[in-house]
């Protein structure tokens, strides 16, 4: 009986020691194409030199590269030291000891998302206690002295966005679920949060409680399949992030409910964006990641000079969809997988 | 086969036994309960839901959708069986199937990505299975003649076939990954009404759990996990057999990425972390001895489908969901806690 913990704890440290490999070898990549940067742009003044870090939730997610990617640009433009690391899953265990080897660097400055409300706190005061100003961009963390700035999306915003579009394509009528990642992340949260209230707008609409699925596209598609069991009047879902979706798009097409039940999903991905083209979702709803990459280095900046800093800051929102997909205005907010 | 597949266990089970101890009949019989005693709970289950949601459980459409949902982890866990029999485990799984579902996305991209022909498909396929058995084979050997614990080994394999794919990926689950000529067969087709997935996975079932009760390589599978010493003496090849073994899992950790390329068709990179925990929870949920040397197929079905009717029924009800954690929790532990005290009978006799 005692064997399974083990294998359980030994799989944990497995999985942080391949994601410090990986990670590690993405962030000597990184700080190279920065270190160039660096030296050709010297008319910065007090920023000159200064060196800061991101941590992103997911590194492969195309929604963090392009605010990496933005990120990068800018700290160019003002003659900062870049680098960039991030989980290799959506996990705190994962993300710990990336926050701690950069820690080790002390970085003047340190833009991070957060992977969880509260397990990361005394990580970050403590990097925080060391000197380093940092920003917290799109995820936060509860305690409200931890960084100089917060910069995301409006997610309850978002939520809001969403449930309005999804409410339209459903017709005003049937059952609603949302199908999320997992609890305690605030970006979700807060979006489940803006949906579920909104929706009490259209009475016809029933919302069920909210399922989680921890990131596996084959648990959202096996619980999308069993809530049309329950409620065959399901018009809608609104998915928590890609994986979700895809799961979800999956458990619809078994059902050979794809088209009847109406998929509004968060951010703008490449495959998300095919999946709208296809008929496969109806809605997505698109974050401006960009310009959080480009606003968090504005921000430490500003620490470093000594000039005001906003500690709050929400950037724009718009619901895409096959409609208005081909909108300049619009397309423009599709994320990138790669700079 | 139902049958057929418990009585084979019992009877291939028997001769390595015997001599050791001179099981009376009784004892044989409680020697299944654990399987027995699952299926109890899965019957019982599936009466609990049915009675709770009428017209809503237990219904064609409801029970066609678990048994899609079980599909992929059914044939993991045969594959799984075949492992824990030799008193071994496979870790990497999850990353081997992601692995092998990169390399086959990999070229069906550069090969007409989601309009690819079937040419593309079928080399697609054995692309997977290929991958899958190659690095199950070396796994194996590594088990085998390196004397390193399967533990070590599968978790050494589960950070790097995930690692590899990764680095081919750039981390990014590629776009076409999967040909909409095999999304349409096997991902979301059906004969009968019965759709493809299923029908690939009871035939899997339905032959490697024929191979375990009725074959040599099933014999010398139970016997090496019985007693590795006694097998080799009598003759088994115990090391080669072992790579055998974990090719095998590996070969159907190959046939996974297909289906889940056919399924979800995206290789869904970040999303098998946990597939080996869920295979070895429904293995050892099926009376599979992790110290080896018992086991059987159909016990495994048993406990792919507890957590499967146990998500779906506590969903259907409109139960909390957490409530299944702590539910397949509670099953796991009482299992192998049953396993334990059979082991300690056995060995007083």
């Amino acid at each position: 009986m005692s064997r399974t913990p083990t294998r359980r704890h030994l799989l944990a440290v497995a999985v942080a020691t391949v994601a410090l490999a990986t990670t590690a070898a993405c962030s000597s990549s990184g700080s190279t194409a920065s270190g160039s940067g660096s030296g050709s742009s010297a008319a910065a003044g007090g920023t000159s030199g200064k060196k800061i870090a991101l941590i992103t939730g997911v590194k492969s997610d195309p929604f963090y590269i392009t605010m990496t990617c933005a990120a990068q640009d800018e700290a160019k433009a003002k003659g900062l030291q870049f680098i960039a690391d991030g989980s290799a899953q959506w996990d705190v265990s994962v993300q710990r000891p990336l926050i701690d080897s950069v820690a080790a660097s002390q970085p003047n400055g340190l833009m991070i998302s957060p992977v969880d409300t509260n397990a990361l706190t005394p990580s970050l005061k403590q990097i925080q206690g060391a000197g380093t100003k940092i920003a917290l961009v799109d995820t936060s963390v509860t305690d409200p002295s931890v960084g100089i700035s917060r910069i995301s999306s409006d997610n309850e915003k978002g939520g809001q966005v969403a449930a309005d579009a999804l409410a339209k394509q459903m017709g005003d009528k049937g059952s609603a679920i949302v199908i999320s990642v997992k609890p305690g992340i605030s970006t979700t949260d807060d979006r489940i949060k803006g949906f579920t209230e909104e929706m009490t707008k259209y009475p016809n609409i029933k919302v069920l409680p909210t399922l989680y699925d921890n990131d596996e596209p084959a648990t959202a598609a096996s619980q999308i399949q069993s809530t049309l069991a329950a409620h065959p009047d399901l018009g809608g879902v609104f998915a928590g992030n890609t994986n979700t979706g895809q799961g979800i798009a999956t458990g619809l097409s078994q059902a050979g409910k794809q088209g009847q039940v109406k998929v509004a999903a968060f951010d703008a991905e490449p495959d998300e964006v095919a999946a709208l083209k296809n008929g496969s979702l109806q809605v997505l709803v698109a974050q401006d990641p960009a310009a959080i990459g480009r606003e968090a280095v504005d921000q430490l900046a500003a620490a470093f000079n000594g000039q005001p800093v906003q500690a709050s800051v929400g950037t724009t929102m718009v619901a895409i969809t096959k409609d208005n997909i081909n909108d300049p205005g619009v397309s423009k907010y599709v994320y990138k997988s790669g700079c | 086969m139902t049958t057929t597949t418990t009585e084979g266990v019992q009877q291939t089970g028997t001769p390595q036994q015997a001599p050791r101890s001179g099981i009376p009949p009784w004892l044989r019989k409680v020697a299944s309960i654990s399987e027995v005693w699952t299926f109890v709970i899965l019957v019982a289950l599936v009466a609990v839901f049915s009675t709770a949601a009428p017209g809503k459980f237990f219904t064609a459409y409801d029970l066609t959708q678990i048994a899609v949902n079980a599909a992929i982890y059914l044939v993991l866990g045969v594959g799984m069986t075949f492992v824990v029999i030799t008193s071994g485990i496979d870790l990497s799984i999850g990353s081997v199937l992601v692995l092998a579902a990169v390399a086959a996305g990999e070229y069906n991209l550069h090969n007409g990505g989601p309009d690819a022909n079937w040419t593309t498909v079928a080399v697609c396929i054995a692309i997977a299975l290929v991958v899958g058995t190659l690095w199950g084979a070396l796994q194996g050997r590594l088990v085998a003649t390196g004397k390193v614990p399967p533990l070590i080994v599968t978790l050494g394999g589960l950070g790097t076939a995930l690692g590899i794919a990764e680095l081919i990926t750039g981390g990014q689950d590629p776009a076409g990954a999967a040909a909409s000529n095999l999304q349409n067969t096997l991902g979301y087709g059906k004969l009968f009404g019965i759709p493809w997935l299923v029908i690939l996975a009871a035939a899997v079932t339905l032959v490697f759990g024929l191979v375990l009760t009725r074959t040599r390589f099933g014999t010398y599978t139970l016997a090496i996990g019985s007693n590795a010493a006694a097998g080799q003496r009598a003759g088994i090849r115990v090391g080669r057999h072992l790579v055998k073994v974990y090719a095998l899992m590996g070969l159907l950790a190959g046939l996974g990425a297909v289906m889940w390329l056919a399924s979800f068709g995206t290789t869904s990179i970040a999303g098998h972390s946990s597939d080996n925990l869920k295979v070895i929870t429904a293995v050892v949920l099926g009376g599979t001895s992790l110290f080896g040397g018992r086991g059987s197929v159909l016990g495994t079905v048993i406990g792919v489908f507890i957590p499967a009717v146990l998500t779906t029924g506590l969903i259907v009800v409109g139960v909390q969901q957490y409530w299944q954690d702590v539910a397949v929790g509670i099953v796991l532990v009482a299992a192998v806690y049953v396993d334990q005290v059979r082991r300690k009978t056995r060995e007083r006799v």
